[in-house]
């Protein structure tokens, strides 16, 4: 049952998603004593029951997979499929994206065919209950620096950012020590420091590989995770990381090591008496005030019994996430703003960019094979080898850059099962090699393009009855070559480091795989090429915010989460002292 | 991989192959295409009654698949002097488990099928049934399988990839399989994580 909230009083803000981006203006504006209203499209899953971290595969009915009455999209089944999730698939139960294929995401990430969607292929990972994404996200948390910021001025293409990176390092520091994070400062100009807590160690085949990129004037650092390894003295609510190993695992962390925003923002936002939270809340429209023009609250559905409500707010604060928050702007359609609220410029859903993946590769490291098995995986992350393109040189063939994520060494399931044959052999094969593989996959930058965009269905509509999105998104030829550099970069270093190389993979994963969407309201100083300004506040409408992944000018190749945070913070403390102002 | 062969498999391999070909009709579809195509099989007849009320019984094999099943497994990943076997690991019941409970009905007849036609081949090489076979004789019958696995247009040679993939699955989540086995350390609370010894020197 949801606890009815008072919906008949004006709050000062209400804010759509609980994501990193909701939890965080959630927590931001509550901390300046004003009181918000949390929106919530999914429900209140009782999550500890949902990932059981902790969990051995054989006391699962399942093992841990999805249950085979259910059924998780494939890479072949985006690429062929239109839409993905279409006929074929009758029988199953439940129907998710690629991310629900095991027993603990399965119920955090949406039914499609509840939440159709069309046009170009687009691998949608979409997460509706409390705390979204953030509760199964992968944790790796990095900074932006002015190599990404000022991009356009370094390569002439797209558009500066409208701040600088000094701007956003106080509040990457704030984000830092609110929720924790683990890793090793490098003193990098391209990718800053955070503010470190206790590090976890590399292991032996990443200190080799580390050395060996040492020689090539490359880096490799610990996996800068979005998790606390020392605890936070001010959240009763996370425990510190003890290694406990189940990290590789998709799913996320039950006693909340890692960061989500339920436990890292919401409920310490609730605990100042200032917040109220309505879960199954489908916001299906920002309404606005005929008179001023300015925007007076939201339009929503009640997810489970479709009955409809409005409330009024004195800021509208979006953070559905870089797609939905488009698709929010767009539906909010009025005399005043016949194109969607905020969108002047004709530029929201635009610009729409993310991170391309695919390329990578996997070796074994001769040294390790029949060596005692050892516990490798005991900590929240493995390696991220850091940037390399673009810093000094020019690319002749590309422009921007990418990092890789790896790990390496034993894990709960054996790598390396995928040798040929069966029997005593293979089974010896696969123990004596087991803690011998390392990996690691890119993350390069897409450009944000003008082209690249989506729009509303004229057509199409979801459960509720709101029209869906439609997908123009296609990867560009920078990217294609970007890939190309990935696989013979992951080479040389392999072959550098003296790693037997097993695969080489240059297969491109489906459009939106890294689930890294951005950019789609940008922001800038002209309000005719930028939906927001330099704090999230639309160009158009004031008491407007739109705090999530669409305010990003550029993809950069480093994970948004943090950078998401960092800028809503920012955002919502200028917010904060506007409303005061009454400036909004 | 090189299992003891007693008996020379290439010849009657070849022939083999190309009869099972001919019975089922060998896919147009280059092998990328089938690969990319999920349900680009061959459609199986209707289950038999039998198996049909096995499986709304929460059983998909019949006593003697389980066993067969139980054979086929033990030979992918046979008990050896450092641990136990698909066997003892019960991979068969994970397996039976998953196929009464698929939503996914071409699965099912992929298993069908392919132990009616292991069976079939186990006649032809060993003149007797897969679980009255020798453990030489199993792995002499599988090696054909194995040594052709990307000839998936066969349902026997897909059968044997999902069979070993089904056996690794189950056998590597087991009890047997990540503690005796593979002698996991990890899933439990660490006060620090070692990591590599050198990791200091390596810094210098």
């Amino acid at each position: 049952m949801v606890p009815e909230v008072d919906l008949s009083k004006t709050y000062d803000a209400v804010v759509v998603g609980s994501g990193a981006a909701g939890g965080m203006a959630a927590h931001v504006l509550t901390s300046h004593g004003l009181k918000v209203l949390l929106l919530e499209a999914g429900k209140k899953l009782n999550i500890e029951q949902e990932l059981r971290s902790m969990e051995w595969p054989y006391d699962n009915a399942y093992r841990g997979n999805l249950p085979p009455d259910q059924h998780s999209l494939s890479f072949n089944e985006y690429t062929i499929r239109r839409p993905p999730y279409g006929p074929g698939f009758e029988k199953a139960k439940q129907l998710h994206s690629y991310i629900g294929d095991s027993d603990y995401t399965k119920n955090i990430v949406v039914e499609e065919r509840d939440n159709p969607y069309s046009g170009t292929n687009y691998a949608w990972v979409r997460a509706r209950c409390l705390g979204g994404k953030t509760n199964i996200w992968g944790r790796l948390a990095l900074r932006l620096s002015d190599y990404d910021f000022k991009a356009k001025s370094r390569d002439g293409f797209g558009e500066d950012w409208p701040i600088s990176y000094s701007d956003i390092a106080p509040y990457y520091d704030k984000v830092d020590l609110y929720l924790g994070i683990t890793g090793v400062k490098e003193n990098l100009d391209y990718l800053p420091d955070s503010i470190f807590q206790r590090p976890t160690k590399l292991n032996c085949a990443e200190v080799t590989l580390k050395q060996s990129l040492q020689k090539m004037g490359r880096v490799l650092t610990q996996y800068r995770a979005g998790v606390t390894s020392d605890g936070l003295k001010h959240n009763k609510y996370r425990s510190r990381c003890y290694g406990r190993g189940a990290c590789e695992r998709k799913g996320g962390c039950d006693i909340h090591a890692a960061f989500d925003s339920p436990t890292g923002l919401i409920y310490p936002a609730m605990d100042t008496g200032n917040l109220t939270l309505r879960p199954n809340s489908t916001v299906r429209e920002i309404t606005v005030d005929p008179d001023t023009g300015k925007a007076s609250g939201v339009h929503f559905i009640d997810s489970q019994t479709m009955k409809d409500y409005k409330v009024r707010a004195r800021v509208v604060v979006v953070a559905a996430s870089t797609l939905e928050s488009a698709r929010l702007l767009l539906l909010s359609k009025s005399r005043q703003y016949p194109n969607g609220i905020g969108n002047s410029s004709g530029h929201v859903g635009h610009n729409f960019c993310e991170h391309v993946m695919g390329p990578g590769i996997a070796g074994r490291v001769k040294d390790l094979v029949g060596k005692p098995p050892t516990l490798d995986d005991g900590r929240p992350g493995g390696f991220y080898l850091t940037r390399f393109r673009n810093l000094k040189e020019k690319h002749a063939k590309f422009i921007r850059g990418y990092g890789f994520e790896g790990s390496s060494g034993s894990a709960m399931f054996p790598r390396g099962t995928q040798v040929p044959g069966f029997g005593a052999a293979f089974k010896e094969e696969v123990r004596k090699n087991q803690g011998a593989f390392i990996g690691m996959g890119a993350f390069g930058e897409v450009l944000a393009r003008y082209e690249n965009h989506v729009d509303l269905d004229p057509v199409l509509k979801d459960k509720w009855g709101i029209p869906s999105l439609r997908f123009h998104y296609k990867f560009g030829d920078n990217e294609h070559k970007m890939c190309e550099d990935m696989k013979e970069t992951a080479k040389e270093m392999f072959e550098e480091a003296g790693f037997e190389i097993i695969y080489v993979s240059d297969r491109i994963l489906t459009e939106g795989w890294s689930i890294h969407e951005l950019g789609t309201s940008r922001m800038g100083n002209d309000p005719k090429t930028s939906v927001l300004n330099q704090f999230e506040q639309s160009h158009d409408v004031k008491n407007l915010f739109v705090v999530d992944g669409s305010a990003f000018v550029s993809a950069s190749c480093q994970n948004p989460t943090w950078s998401i945070m960092a800028l809503c913070w920012r955002s919502c403390d200028y917010l904060a002292d506007e409303l005061k102002k009454g400036n909004l | 991989m090189a299992p003891e062969n007693p008996i020379d498999l290439r010849l009657d391999r070849r022939q083999w192959l190309k009869t099972s070909a001919t019975m089922v009709g060998a896919s147009l579809l280059p092998p990328a295409a089938v690969e990319a195509l999920p349900q680009a099989e061959p459609k199986a007849a209707a289950p038999p009654a039998a198996a049909r009320a096995a499986a709304s019984a929460g059983h998909f094999f019949t006593p003697a698949q389980h066993a067969m099943v139980d054979e086929l497994t033990e030979t992918i990943i046979p008990a050896d002097s450092h641990s136990g076997g698909a066997k003892a690991a019960k991979v068969a019941d994970t397996i039976d488990r998953h196929l009464s409970e698929t939503y996914n009905e071409s699965e099912r007849s992929l298993w069908r099928e392919g132990l009616r036609l292991l069976d079939s081949m186990s006649q032809h090489y060993n003149g007797k049934s897969f679980v009255e076979a020798s453990p030489a004789d199993r792995i002499a019958v599988l090696s054909v399988l194995a040594e052709n696995s990307r000839m998936d247009d066969l349902p026997e040679v897909k059968f044997f990839n999902a069979l070993k993939e089904a056996t690794v699955e189950g056998y590597y989540t087991s009890k047997i399989g990540i503690h005796d086995e593979l002698e996991y350390k990890g899933n439990r609370i660490l006060k620090e994580y070692v990591g590599c010894d050198d990791q200091d020197a390596a810094k210098t």
